[in-house]
């Protein structure tokens, strides 16, 4: 009952223990802040994403993870009065260069998003895709990236028989599994992942994170979830995210077991968030 | 805040816990009704507008019914006193079917009234005593003419006719004929409503004889005409005497205005040619005199040129019946143009006079058979012509009458034959309401008939129909002319002007409006968009007469003035736009990024200006270039090649064969090695290989240009030929202008609606923009754009104001760009003022209206139809 003022929330430096991979850094975010217009969203983020491991970026609703995301392939270049300083660079290589290509950059990233988005054609189509916008026309090509990716997606025993047929008459999980199986059709170098259960029951949602078992070490992957459970089984890295800012990044296991910052600690033991 | 709480426990305290009143759950009485009454009231609506629908197209279909229904016969009935059965040389009947009266060989007058037969009083002509040899009468038998054995020839006036009078001054002492009519014995009364009754007399006149064959030389067959003026009358005649000379003779009566004596001039001149001995049927002359035409027993005819009155000329000899055959009667339809030709076989023919390439008579003419109709099962004895129309009537020896008419070579009505085998007359009612027949049993057998509509049959409205003086027969639609006019009423000019206007300006507005709506959905800031969408919308909201007052009055001169220059802009435009668009790939991209939005705006605008400038100022170059140095001249067929602008209709296609089947090779490997390449490079590169494309189709298009000319694919003569100002060019535009707003908004939401999601995840696999709205969203929007095509075009085709008054409402059928059209939808709005309720024309209106409903209806429902499919695709997003 007692309206007592907030305490006034102070903001520490990010906690960093990354687990390293064998291959090195795959993306080097280097104090990344965003404005939508006069709000800021996104503090002086910095991180580092190693190659062929699976970061997840947890932390409460509007806390800025699904915009680091969007950053990284730069899908947000489509926002309004959208701001952004500090740089993201793939592989060394700064993706907010003035001369960098954003069509070619999204070829390099597959993107997998919250709800399943197939395009309204057969499931071949679908998958297809990404090659279908380069220009590739050479059938065997096709089929052949068709069924790796179908396969990689393990969705091939599935929905090999009806490849023509409509992908919008599959089952939610199905249709997520085919934004994979797309994503990874053009063989991305890093597949970023929104929320990607967040729209599946829980058999599909287990079968996806199955998916993401096999496909790490392939694909370095970038996973934003909600479910912290998820998080700690299927990534290598836990970014915690508060308010915009970035409060510590390192090793799932020192995440969800020992928390270095107490706020981190509150989270994922559920007490706010 | 937290004191008053201890305060009040007390009073609600333990007890607190009672069961909380639990509010009704009942619906109430009033949500009820009004559920009740909203389920009927649309109910009732829905039901009222499917009623509505079906109401009109019942209604239309109704109206237009009667076209198509032939004639009936109303009532048959035989007179019961008998008329004599002396052979007759004609007989007539007045405009109320009341009285008929006849001629006899012996020139003896006969009046009947018509339903009982009963004799009335008539005083004989004056022949002086003598038998008369030959009998003519004009085709409306107010005239006639006997002929006599002495050569003398002498002319008559018969004029039976009705006058309504006062029922006062109808005599007392009347006979009653039937339970209509009574008699005095000359006149035949009909009470026509309680003070009015109608009087048919008979009023006749005989002049002096005149002198036309050498004494003593029969006359054996006479035709004559009236004409000139009523103060200087002209009698034109014709006559064969028993030497077979026949003669072309002229009389003119001047009346002295101070003495009022009349006095009568002849002149003969003789007509050659005719061989020796002829045994002369009938001799008929047109109205005009040119034209004579000698029928001989055996069946040819002899016609004679006699434009020069003073040296007629033998202009073609032909046999129009089959050998063997003979002429059973013959006689002009009205206009005098058309002969029917009835022989003994029963076979009935209509024949007219057309000019002919190689025709083998000296005026260059040449009958042609234009209506074979069928034949009757014996030889065709009688017939009478509508002084109306086309309609005649015919009997055979076996006593069958039928009703036929000729353009739409119907047989209207089959009267069967009666107890008496033959007629000796045929009588068609002026008002083409009743056949009459003079029996050889003494009788008149009559048949009220009904055939209002007797030209139209579905062969006549949708049709080839071969109308009086033409080369061919054609689809035609002439509603209405001078005298003696037959309306020409083909539906099919008026379907093909409206499939024209509407094809001509889809083909301008749909390309507009979809790009545009692509742009405004998927290129440009949600900004620009809630600028631009309302603005289109406002289009949408000009009047369309407004639209066709601007179109004919200042789009037209400008179009015509213009023409080469907006013509070029067709080519410059897009060109420009591309080559803009390439130009701005060119750019660095820091550069083109900062100047991504309204600047890019703004420079689009000024490319556009630019370019309509420069066809403005290039339009001679482009006009020597293509068009032989004049456009309308080159579009008349007076000058240049038609190669160059088939190159450019065929360039687009070449261009794009081109580009796909060179991008499958090039791109594939050139593409690789611009990979590596920077943006201002690579699309230097880029640039450089369309201007090679460009090259390499402007040649093989004009290739292609002159081998389509060499295989007699030529536009000009086919979508392009004379100029005319107010044309479908023009239409398109002005149409375009109503249609592309609809497309427009329609399409532009349907883009809109595409899930947010769907433009991401193509985005996110690296598509360009352009490829997203290509490959995802036009296909998934599909079924909205597809409804929105569709309803620009049931627009396009029910618009009248603008096709009414821009497109010059020429009924023509072809796809010329440069010449008019008439629309369904503006043939109704210029021609309701003309047409008298349940006329012909009335009838063709309402189903012009029946057709435009049924195109609408189709185009619909085909629409509605691949919508659905698009649609499925889409279902589950």
């Amino acid at each position: 009952m007692n309206m007592q003022a907030p305490p006034p929330v102070t903001y520490d430096k990010t906690i960093y223990h990354l687990k390293r991979g064998s291959a090195g850094p795959a993306l080097d975010i280097e104090n990344l802040d965003l404005y939508y217009g006069p709000a800021q969203a996104l503090y002086g983020v910095s991180m580092v994403i190693e190659k062929g491991l699976v970061t997840a970026l947890i932390g409460p609703s509007g806390c800025g993870k699904s915009t680091l995301l969007r950053c990284i392939n730069r899908m947000n270049d489509l926002v309004d009065n959208l701001r952004i300083d500090g740089s993201i660079k793939l592989h060394g290589e700064n993706i907010y260069a003035k001369s960098a290509d954003v069509i070619a950059l999204r070829k390099r990233m597959g993107m997998v998003f919250q709800k399943p988005n197939p395009f309204p054609m057969s499931i071949f189509e679908n998958v297809v895709y990404p090659l279908r916008v380069d220009g590739v026309r050479d059938k065997a090509v096709l089929e052949e990236t068709c069924e790796r990716a179908l396969k990689s997606s393990a969705l091939w025993n599935e929905v090999k028989d009806r490849l023509d047929q409509s992908a919008l008459g599959m089952s939610g999980g199905q249709q997520q599994r085919l934004c994979i199986a797309r994503a990874i059709a053009a063989d991305p170098e890093v597949l970023l992942m929104d929320e990607p259960c967040s729209a599946l029951d829980p058999i599909a949602t287990a079968k996806i994170e199955e998916l993401i078992d096999e496909l790490a070490g392939q694909y370095t992957i970038v996973i934003v979830t909600h479910n912290m459970q998820q998080a700690a089984r299927v990534s290598d890295n836990t970014a915690f995210m508060y308010l915009g800012r970035l409060i510590e990044y390192g090793d799932t296991e020192v995440i969800f077991q020992t928390p270095r910052s107490p706020r981190t600690q509150d989270y994922v033991t559920g007490r706010f968030g | 805040m937290t004191a008053p709480a201890e305060t009040a426990a007390p009073t609600t305290g333990p007890v607190a816990h009672t069961p909380r009143q639990r509010r009704s759950m009942k619906t109430p009485r009033s949500v009820l009704i009004a559920d009740k009454a909203a389920d009927w009231v649309i109910r009732i609506g829905g039901v009222g507008v499917i009623v509505a629908v079906f109401g009109i197209m019942l209604f239309l279909a109704q109206v237009v019914v009667p076209l198509f229904t032939g004639a009936h016969v109303q009532s048959a009935f035989t007179s019961t006193q008998p008329i004599g059965t002396e052979p007759l040389f004609m007989s007539v009947v007045d405009e109320y079917k009341t009285v008929e009266v006849s001629v006899d060989n012996t020139g003896k007058m006969h009046a009947n009234h018509i339903r009982t037969g009963a004799a009335i009083d008539i005083a004989p002509f004056d022949l002086g005593g003598k038998m008369p040899t030959a009998f003519a009468r004009t085709p409306t038998g107010r005239e006639l003419a006997f002929g006599f054995a002495d050569g003398t020839l002498q002319m008559a006036t018969l004029k039976v006719g009705g006058t309504v009078i006062d029922t006062k001054d109808v005599p007392a002492d009347l006979r009653r004929l039937n339970e209509a009519d009574a008699t005095d014995g000359s006149a035949v009364y009909t009470v026509v409503s309680s003070d009015q009754t109608r009087r048919v007399s008979i009023a006749h006149e005989i002049a002096e004889p005149q002198q036309v064959a050498p004494e003593g030389t029969a006359i054996v067959a006479v035709d004559y005409r009236v004409g000139g003026s009523a103060e200087r009358p002209t009698i034109s005649f014709v006559t064969v005497d028993a030497n077979g000379i026949g003669r072309l003779s002229r009389s003119e009566s001047k009346t002295n205005m101070l003495t009022g004596k009349t006095t009568t001039s002849l002149t003969s001149s003789e007509l050659p040619g005719l061989p020796e001995g002829v045994k002369v049927r009938t001799v008929l002359m047109t109205d005009k005199a040119d034209e004579v035409y000698i029928v001989d027993i055996g069946g040819t005819f002899y016609r004679y040129d006699a434009r020069d009155f003073d040296a007629p000329v033998l202009a073609e000899t032909v046999r129009l019946v089959a050998d063997g055959v003979q002429v059973g009667s013959v006689g002009f339809l009205i206009g005098e143009q058309s002969l029917v030709v009835g022989g003994s076989d029963g076979s009935v023919n209509v024949y007219f006079r057309l000019q002919r390439e190689g025709a083998k008579t000296t005026d260059g003419y040449q009958l042609v058979r234009a209506h074979a109709l069928e034949s009757q099962p014996s030889g065709i004895v009688a017939m009478d012509v509508s002084q109306r129309g086309k309609m005649f009537v015919t009997s055979d020896s076996a006593g069958n009458v039928w009703l036929r008419h000729s353009t739409s070579e119907q047989v209207l009505l089959k009267l069967p034959p009666g107890q008496s085998v033959a007629y000796r007359t045929l009588t068609l009612a002026p008002r083409e309401n009743g056949v009459f027949a003079t029996g050889t049993d003494g009788k008149i057998h009559g048949w009220d008939v009904s055939a209002p509509h007797p030209e139209s049959t579905l062969g006549t409205l949708f049709g080839k129909v071969w109308y009086e003086g033409y080369p061919e027969a054609g689809f035609t639609w002439q509603s209405s002319g001078a005298d003696a006019f037959e309306p020409k009423l083909s539906l099919v000019p008026l379907i093909f002007g409206t499939i024209k206007a509407t094809f001509y300006s889809l083909l301008f507005a749909i390309p507009i409006a979809l790009g545009a709506a692509i742009y405004t959905s998927e290129f440009v800031h949600y900004k620009v968009r809630s600028v631009v969408k309302p603005t289109m919308e406002l289009m949408a909201s000009l009047p369309s007469v407004v639209l066709g007052f601007i179109a004919a009055l200042i789009l037209a001169p400008i179009v015509e003035t213009w023409l080469a220059a907006i013509f070029f802009a067709f080519v410059m435009i897009p060109t420009g736009l591309f080559l803009s668009a390439y130009l701005w790939q060119l750019l660095p991209s820091p550069i083109a990024l900062r100047y991504g939005g309204l600047p890019k705006f703004i420079l689009i605008f000024a490319a556009l200006i630019l370019f309509g400038y420069l066809s403005y100022v290039a339009a001679p170059v482009f006009e020597n270039l293509f068009f032989g140095g004049d456009l309308k001249a080159w579009a008349n067929g007076e000058r240049g090649s038609s190669a160059p602008f088939t190159a450019m209709l065929v360039f687009p296609f070449v261009f794009l064969g081109i580009f796909v089947s060179s991008d499958a090779i090039v791109t594939q490997r050139f593409g690789f090695v611009l990979r590596g390449s920077n943006r201002t490079s690579a699309g230097l590169a880029d640039f450089l290989r369309w201007i090679a494309t460009i090259v390499v189709a402007a040649f093989a298009s004009y290739a292609l240009g002159l081998v389509l000319i060499s295989i007699g694919l030529d536009p000009r003569g086919g979508v392009v030929d004379t100029y005319v100002q107010r044309n479908t060019l023009v239409v398109g535009f002005a149409m375009g202008f109503a249609v592309i707003p609809i497309i427009y908004t329609i399409s532009e939401d349907a883009l809109n609606t595409v899930p947010e999601h769907l433009r991401a995840a193509s985005l996110g696999c690296g598509a360009t923009q352009w490829q997203t709205a290509m490959r995802v969203i036009l296909p998934t929007a599909m079924s909205g754009v597809f409804s929105a095509v569709m309803i620009g075009m049931g627009r396009a085709v029910g618009e009248t104001m603008i096709v009414v008054m821009a497109a010059g409402n020429t009924p023509l059928l072809d796809w010329n760009i440069f010449n008019g059209l008439r629309a369904l939808s503006a043939n109704i709005a210029v021609e309701l003022p003309e047409a008298v309720r349940d006329s012909t024309l009335y009838r063709m209106l309402f189903l012009a209206a029946l057709t435009l409903f049924v195109i609408t209806f189709v185009v619909n429902t085909v629409a509605e139809a691949v919508r659905q499919r698009f649609r499925k695709r889409t279902a589950q997003l």
